[in-house]
């Protein structure tokens, strides 16, 4: 190896390193205190005396105060982000074939106002946004979360597909139309066919969104039986003493499903969400 | 099978004129070629009869019946893309069948009709492969496939062979040809090559800048081009061109002069144009020095330099001469072609 090679490879494990152990560390904690007893969470010791699992237990079983609806509290999580991921996935696929194939007036008007939007940060698009959905009759309902964060996942989503669907050769939609395609079977018969890396990463994309979103859900949705998770581990912060590992442990239960997720499709989300990012 | 007819068709793109008022006629079975060089509108024209682009004036009919509103599916006719177009999620069966399957034919029917193409065109061992799972040359003959098991009234094919390398386009192109002495469907072909047009046309419209330059049979258009742009685009290697000027039965250019049969007037500014093979070495003749020999065995193209312009000349069989040596030029006559030197037009 060249001096050159290993100077560069240096410089490398120089970011490398840091930037990994700021991502380990606090999982690594997570997982110390859900293994830990209440008594040694706090010992500061990087391994506990006596590891246990009764933590996880006490958080499937829902015998703790703040875990009375864990399970319905998942099962909204898991309801919100499916919800999400499919209703973001139809918009965006939809508006990506009409801007990008059936070149509809307008349509790249919309798309970079839609993409406009990501200048106003979500915060002040919250109260607003709570007002809409009280004024719909919306307010502690699941719908409520799902329209909000497919507002906020679709610009994006119609971005990445739109420049997804700008790479396949314009010969096959002339080709479908000689054959006798109607639009509608162009899209169903060879366009989503052809999509489905790109569809599969946006349909991740919106599903994690939306699992991993706090505020919006804090705001919209109050009532036990209708919040996702995430809030629920908010309250485990409401009192002085905390039953912190148990907190950690439902924590690591709530981030599995997502590391799952991105490695079952780990292929599809890197190649779909850089598709289109430079032109080809 | 069906003739098509355009008449006095023109497009623009934005304030772009593209095809100025293009009338052409294909009779029913005809392989008729349309060449020219890259932009000159040709693979616009086969656009706006496949539907693929609208009509900027003008009409287009397909066995008399106007298709000017028509969609592309409603015109009977197959396109054959230079990109091949194949669907690629789709095996090789499903791709030739797709046209059927959207006519909601009946499975056996579909079954018949890629089993029929297949056969003809030899592709029975690969109706279960992919796309990405054959070479250029299976690829180009499945959208051939597509194209045959539609039993289309015409035939479009757009510059198919580009994308093959130079033996394989020598193989498809008989393929093609075979295809319609067998079909005898009215085909439609563009190409830039001029040697394709030549090969496989029964009749040859040479395009440039929106306009039919010449129509006519491919020996036609190689014996007696109407103006100079046919002359020089059809045949390879291209006629000898220079200028000079008409006087007594000879031309006089590039300080020498150059014999001819064709009648121009006294004094006349002529293009003075032979083909390579007329041009012949004899004792007496016109002064040149030889610049490069390209020996390709049955035949030799020879690069000479007369009066500071290059000349090329073909010869039957191997070449005596070498680089550098000063050789004799003698034109025949009867096979010179004289154009006015102002509009290009052919003179006798």
């Amino acid at each position: 190896m060249t001096n050159r090679k290993l100077l560069s490879e240096a410089k490398l494990w120089l970011v490398a390193i840091p930037v990994l152990l700021w991502t380990l560390i606090p999982i690594y904690h997570i997982f110390l205190f859900s293994i830990s007893t209440k008594d040694s969470a706090f010992s500061g010791r990087l391994w506990p005396d006596h590891p246990t699992l009764r933590n996880f237990g006490t958080v499937f079983r829902q015998e703790h105060f703040y875990l009375h609806h864990f399970w319905s509290q998942i099962w909204n999580s898991l309801w919100i982000a499916v919800a999400t991921g499919m209703i973001t996935l139809t918009v965006a696929t939809c508006a990506a074939f009409a801007i990008s194939r059936l070149k509809v007036k307008g349509g790249r008007t919309v798309m970079n106002a839609a993409l406009f939007t990501y200048f106003i940060p979500a915060a002040f698009l919250a109260v607003p946004m709570y007002k809409a959905m009280g004024t719909y009759g919306l307010l502690n309902s699941r719908w409520s979360l799902v329209l909000a964060m497919v507002t906020l996942a679709s610009p994006y989503a119609i971005w990445v597909l739109k420049q997804a669907s700008d790479k396949l050769p314009w010969e096959l939609d002339e080709a479908a139309r000689i054959d006798g395609a109607t639009p509608a079977q162009l899209f169903r018969l060879v366009y989503l066919p052809l999509m489905v890396p790109s569809l599969v990463a946006i349909f991740t994309y919106a599903l994690l969104l939306a699992w991993n979103e706090y505020l919006y859900a804090f705001l919209l949705l109050s009532h036990e039986n209708t919040i996702p998770l995430a809030v629920g581990l908010g309250h485990f912060l409401a009192s002085d003493d905390s039953p912190w590992e148990i907190l950690m442990a439902t924590a690591l239960i709530y981030g599995l499903p997502p590391v799952a997720i991105y490695y079952a499709f780990r292929g599809y989300m890197v190649g779909g969400l850089t598709s289109g990012a430079v032109k080809a | 099978m069906a003739s098509v007819s355009f008449s006095r068709i023109e497009k623009s793109f934005g304030a772009t004129k593209v095809l100025h008022g293009i009338s052409l006629d294909i009779a029913d079975g005809e392989f008729m070629v349309l060449v020219g060089p890259s932009g000159c509108g040709k693979s616009t024209l086969l656009r706006m009869l496949a539907g693929l682009e609208d009509i900027g004036a003008g009409e287009i009919a397909i066995d008399g019946r106007v298709v000017n509103e028509l969609d592309s599916k409603d015109r009977d006719i197959a396109m054959v893309f230079q990109s091949y177009a194949l669907y690629p999620h789709m095996t090789v069966r499903d791709n030739m069948g797709f046209s059927l399957k959207l006519r909601k034919e009946n499975r056996r029917k579909i079954a018949e009709g890629v089993s029929r193409a297949a056969k003809i065109l030899n592709l029975d061992p690969y109706l279960d492969r992919y796309p990405r799972e054959l070479s250029g040359g299976q690829r180009q003959r499945v959208a051939m496939g597509r194209a045959i098991v539609r039993d289309p009234k015409v035939f479009l094919f757009d510059e198919p062979l580009s994308n093959l390398d130079a033996k394989l386009r020598v193989a498809m192109r008989a393929e093609i040809k075979a295809l319609h002495q067998r079909l005898k469907t009215t085909t439609v072909y563009v190409t830039h090559d001029q040697v394709e047009a030549m090969t496989m046309a029964d009749r040859i419209a040479v395009m440039n800048e929106g306009r039919i330059e010449q129509l006519g049979e491919p020996l036609e258009l190689y014996d007696r081009p109407d103006n100079l742009f046919v002359a020089q685009f059809i045949g390879s290697p291209a006629m000898n061109v220079f200028e000079g000027v008409y006087s007594n039965g000879m031309v006089q250019a590039l300080g020498a002069y150059w014999p001819c049969e064709v009648k121009a007037q006294e004094g006349q500014r002529v293009a003075y144009g032979i083909r390579p093979e007329h041009l012949t070495l004899k004792e007496g003749g016109i002064t040149a020095q030889i610049e490069v020999v390209e020996p390709m065995g049955a035949e030799t193209e020879t690069l000479v330099k007369v009066g500071g312009q290059n000349l090329t000349m073909m010869t039957h069989g191997r070449s005596k001469v070498g680089p550098g040596e000063r050789v004799f030029l003698a034109p025949q006559p009867a096979q010179v072609h004289l154009f006015d030197a102002a509009s290009g037009r052919r003179i006798g």
